[in-house]
């Protein structure tokens, strides 16, 4: 019922995957490719985080800070979700799957010394993750407060 | 109140006083059948709210809007534009530009990830994330600063040049610094501000000496 929805979460996700393994093939410029998938890390993360979780899963999560300085996270989960089986299948699996390809990234870029990347890719699996960790807490449920 | 029938909590987390309500516009949307409407309005409201900061950087009153509600775009775009102006004049090509791009943005991501980590164990009651907003966002000025001396380069390198940049830069300085103590240091006891304020200082005038040390190939 949300096609869009859907492509998007993987679009973003996939995309970058892509660019960082065809980069040599799109443009000359190392900085080009950095800041594309830069990009397209932090339009994945904000749309995974904003849109998709919400209309395919019905989770959500985020920080509020309140009156008097201290910041809680808040994992909400929906009781009766509007989505199908086969998108929550498609979003758990894009959440998990591409973490785990950036941790083979990582050790791939390690090991072959193209170590110029690897600020690259730290930020990519830090980003992905922090969906994937949210995402985990507000489907096990509850609701913590870090300061 | 729907959005609270929503919320489950687990048995064997005891529950205390600081439950917070979820405001009505972040309450899951249930009625929206269409993708478009939402997804405008939350990009809507997530620019407007980059855009305040801009504002609130540029005019540091103490307001707690830069503190509340904090978000890492600004910083990354600050980011990604300053380190794109501090490459080296030389052609695109793989191995030059790469490492100073990457070595302008680890220097002021880890930077802020450090100054934070440092006001965290002074006893800073501001938070990771808020902090490395203000960091990000007060990095303003000195991109306005990167501005105008690549501008500046572009009419000649001699030694007015010099002194123009020179001028611009220690401004924007000053700037940044002001404006991002203006925002950390409060939430400091008060015999521990110069402890804080230090490395922050610090972390400007890096960015700052590589600013006025570049020079186009």
């Amino acid at each position: 019922r949300h096609p869009l929805a859907t492509f998007f979460h993987l679009f973003f996700r996939v995309s970058a995957i892509i660019t960082y393994l065809f980069c040599d093939w799109f443009s000359n410029s190392f900085v080009a490719c950095f800041v594309t998938i830069l990009l397209l890390l932090s339009f994945d993360f904000w749309s995974v985080k904003n849109v998709t979780g919400r209309l395919l899963v019905g989770l959500r999560w985020w920080n509020q800070i309140d009156e008097d300085g201290k910041s809680h996270w808040v994992f909400e989960a929906k009781r009766v979700t509007a989505s199908t089986e086969a998108e929550a299948r498609i979003f758990w699996l894009g959440l998990i799957i591409c973490p785990v390809i950036w941790t083979v990234f990582f050790f791939s870029t390690l090991f072959s010394l193209r170590l110029k990347w690897l600020a690259l890719v730290i930020a990519g699996i830090s980003l992905q993750t922090a969906n994937l960790y949210g995402y985990i807490h507000c489907k096990l449920g509850g609701q913590k407060s870090i300061s | 109140f729907a959005g609270l029938a929503d919320v489950s909590i687990s048995e064997d987390i005891p529950v205390e006083g600081e439950i917070t309500v979820p405001v009505g516009s972040h309450s899951p949307d249930e009625d929206y059948s269409t993708l478009d409407e939402p997804v405008r309005d939350t990009i809507m409201r997530d620019l407007k709210a980059v855009g305040k900061k801009f504002v609130h950087v540029m005019y540091p009153k103490k307001s707690s809007a830069l503190l509340r509600d904090w978000d890492l775009w600004g910083p990354l775009v600050l980011c990604v534009s300053l380190a794109l102006m501090l490459q080296g004049g030389s052609a695109d090509s793989k191995d030059d530009g790469g490492p100073q791009f990457a070595e302008v943005f680890v220097i002021i991501w880890f930077g802020a990830v450090v100054i934070t980590l440092n006001s965290k164990l002074l006893g800073g009651t501001i938070s990771f994330f808020q902090s490395l907003c203000v960091l990000g966002y007060c990095v303003l000025p000195l991109t306005v600063a990167m501005l105008v001396c690549r501008l500046v380069l572009l009419a000649g390198s001699g030694t007015i040049s010099f002194i123009i940049r020179l001028v611009v830069v220690v401004a924007m300085f000053g700037w940044s610094t002001l404006a991002s103590t203006a925002f950390l240091a409060d939430s400091q006891p008060p015999n521990r501000k110069a402890l804080v304020v230090y490395p922050i200082f610090l972390f400007y005038f890096v960015i700052s000496w590589m600013i006025l040390t570049f020079t186009p190939q």
